[in-house]
């Protein structure tokens, strides 16, 4: 099975593209993580060797979880956009372990690829982060960045080790196929804890860390993070929520809206899981952004820590971070959703619907979806600007203009229409009596 | 009688060079039930997406209700089908998310036309749908799913029904009920309807049939019995110096 594996990548090595991406990326951040491990061997504490330690543990660990997360949803769809063949190995008489060992394969040699080609990016990033470090002090300027062992066996380590995981999960998920039921009691639960551990950050944020100034945004930011993962997981209640709100509206489109209402209502699991990302996003990006902006304005004429300019430093390269792998599993998702949609595209067609109205329907549907992620986002943004508001400037609701956060709801919106508009065109591309049978 | 579907000289060749129809010529009457009939691979199921315009032909003319199919783009084609053009095809091509009626009024309020409800839940009625408007199509059995593709169908009120295989999916005596109805339809409606099949018993039900084989005309048989469809089958292969000896 693995040789059928290798042989899937350089058939369709397109179908890769997004879980490749995301394993670049993620072992080329926790090389460079993992590099200031390296640099700190060997030096002593007065050198600097805790800073290191300390931001690698920090830095390494978010990139721990938000590449883990993105390769299983990006190979899981990845795989499961194929299920016909694997319908057709099964029927040639392939078994589980077999359909497995094929999954798995492919994982670990996409990820092998990912972890190879990201050794100099990680090495690039790994010096950046060291120099820095010593800009701010925290590091004494004799320090040369290392690159060694470490960084590469925790850079290949965990992208292998991640992406096997993900390749088990994914192979677990086609076996089981349509008997996988959601379990929305237990997503529930799971949004409700998220959602009072941010709040808990919040409250702590504005009653503990007040008055002590940059430092009230290790509580925020995280408040805001663990909002955002909380409503995430409410994403098809506040879908479901916002198209009861909406459907007048989307109706008045006519046939078009009409069908992506009840198509909301129908396939609400899948494009909640769209919502997702969006949400994410402009939950974290918004939060931080503002959070930044309300320190700036509050530091202004006043004595700065020195590692002040360093964390507004790591503010935006976090946003950048989360921005990218977030684009990266919006397309993802909603292509691979969409493409799943070939055959009802291809009914509507035959029914009558022109590929203009099919484009019209997504189009709406991909409106509810942005809607809905963007307002949610704002509301999980709010669990970080509003007390790090009280606490730095004593000022709940900032002043800050609110063209930030229509860049980022504007961002959101034109990544899903162009991920959404795109496939769909794609996908309704050549007659339909062929793709109705596929 | 006048030809409510008329395609001339039709030439289909698919990329790869497999010819599908080969020089077809052929008319189908206002008010006429008609069979296709061929073994597989013999260009069926092409004649009718190339006559009922849901694919182009490489070469030859298709004429629908008096006006000629010359649309080549997508958008064009699917306008000029959704007014004069009703289908029904094997696996119903009903919408999962949408109810009975929704799914019955779908090609009307796609050509931006207003349904008539009382037209609609009486076409429903007839059909044995009446109590089962607001039903998913996963609720339904085969039989009623293909009726609601019928009454799809019938309530744009087309000049013409296509069916591939309406029955293909279809246990015996639900197979019977949609042919009865199909042939009902023409004759106490006055609609035209053209079938393509392979099952003899179901083409029994037509006025007539058309055969092809490999792509060409291969003779015609009016008011059919099911025997005399398959013995013709049987030995289509003979007269156009086919495989079959």
């Amino acid at each position: 099975m693995i040789a059928v594996a290798l042989r899937n990548l350089r058939h369709r090595p397109g179908g890769f593209i997004a879980t490749f991406l995301s394993a670049f990326l993620g072992a080329a951040l926790i090389m460079a993580f993992a590099a200031l491990l390296d640099t700190a061997s060997g030096l002593s504490a007065a050198e600097g060797n805790d800073s290191l330690v300390t931001t690698a543990m920090v830095g390494g660990g978010w990139c721990l979880v938000i590449v883990a997360f993105a390769v299983t949803s990006t190979l899981s769809l990845a795989v499961r956009q194929r299920s016909e063949q694997i319908a057709l190995l099964r029927r040639a008489g392939a078994t589980g372990p077999q359909i497995r060992r094929m999954v798995v394969g492919e994982a670990l040699a996409v990820a092998l690829l990912a972890s190879a080609i990201a050794v100099p990016a990680g090495w690039l990033l790994g010096r950046v982060l060291v120099s820095l470090l010593k800009d701010t002090g925290q590091v004494v300027a004799a320090v040369s960045p290392g690159f060694g062992g470490i960084a590469l066996a925790l850079g290949f380590g965990v992208t292998l080790l991640g992406s096997f995981a993900a390749g088990l999960a994914t192979a677990r998920r086609i076996l089981a196929s349509s008997s996988r039921r959601e379990r929305p009691r237990l997503r529930r639960l799971g949004a409700v804890l998220f959602l009072l551990i941010g709040a808990n950050c919040a409250v702590l944020t504005a009653t503990l860390m007040d008055g002590k100034g940059i430092d009230a945004m290790q509580t925020a930011g995280q408040a805001g993070i663990w909002a955002s993962i909380g409503l995430a997981l409410l994403a098809p209640e506040l879908l479901r929520l916002v198209t009861v709100v909406l459907g007048p509206l989307v109706r008045v489109f006519g046939v078009a809206g009409d069908l992506a209402v009840t198509g909301v209502h129908s396939r609400t699991r899948q494009l909640a899981s769209a919502v997702m990302p969006v949400l994410l996003f402009t939950g974290i990006a918004t939060g931080t952004v503002y959070m930044q902006g309300i320190e700036d304005r509050a530091a202004e004429g006043q004595i700065q820590p020195e590692y002040a300019q360093d964390i507004q430093t790591l503010n935006y390269v976090v946003v950048g971070m989360i921005t990218l792998f977030v684009a990266i599993m919006l397309v993802n998702t909603l292509v691979a959703a969409t493409t799943h949609r070939r055959r009802e595209f291809a009914q509507q067609r035959l029914a009558g619907a022109t590929t203009g109205q099919v484009l019209a329907m997504v189009s709406l549907e991909g409106v509810l979806i942005t809607v809905t992620g963007v307002l949610g986002g704002l509301a999980a943004s709010m669990f970080t600007i509003l007390p790090f508001g009280s606490a730095r400037a004593d000022q709940i609701w900032p002043s800050e203009s609110p063209w930030a956060f229509a860049i980022v709801a504007c961002s959101a919106a034109v990544l899903t229409a162009f991920a959404t508009i795109q496939t769909t065109s794609r996908t309704v591309r050549g007659p339909a009596t062929t793709a109705v049978r596929a | 009688m006048t030809d409510i579907v008329r395609v001339e000289e039709l030439y289909k060749t698919y990329e790869g060079g497999v010819t599908a129809l080969d020089g077809v010529t052929a008319g189908f009457a206002a008010g006429s039930f008609t069979a296709v009939m061929g073994p597989s691979g013999s260009g069926k199921s092409t004649l009718l997406q190339c006559a009922a315009g849901l694919d182009r032909p490489t070469g030859g003319r298709v004429f629908i209700d008096g006006t000629e199919l010359t649309a080549t783009k997508d958008t064009p084609m699917t306008k000029f089908r959704r007014t004069r053009v009703g289908f029904v095809f094997q696996d119903y091509n009903l919408l999962p998310s949408l109810t009975v009626e929704q799914n019955t009024v779908l090609s009307l309020r796609l050509a931006g036309r207003r349904p008539d409800r009382t037209r609609v839940h009486a076409v429903l009625d007839r059909l044995g749908l009446g109590d089962r408007l607001h039903e998913l199509p996963e609720r339904l059995s085969g039989g009623q799913r293909q009726r609601v593709a019928v009454a799809r169908a019938l309530v744009t009120e087309p000049a013409v029904i296509f069916a591939d295989e309406p029955t293909g999916a279809l246990d015996l005596r639900s197979a019977r009920e949609v042919l009865t109805l199909l042939r009902s339809i023409v004759h106490d409606h006055g609609r035209t309807v053209v079938m393509v099949t392979h099952d003899p018993v179901a083409a029994a039900y037509a006025d007539s049939v058309v055969f092809l084989a490999d792509g060409r005309l291969a003779g015609s048989l009016r008011a059919p019995t099911a025997d005399a469809v398959a013995e013709r089958l049987a030995h289509l292969g003979d007269r156009v110096g086919g495989v079959l000896a």
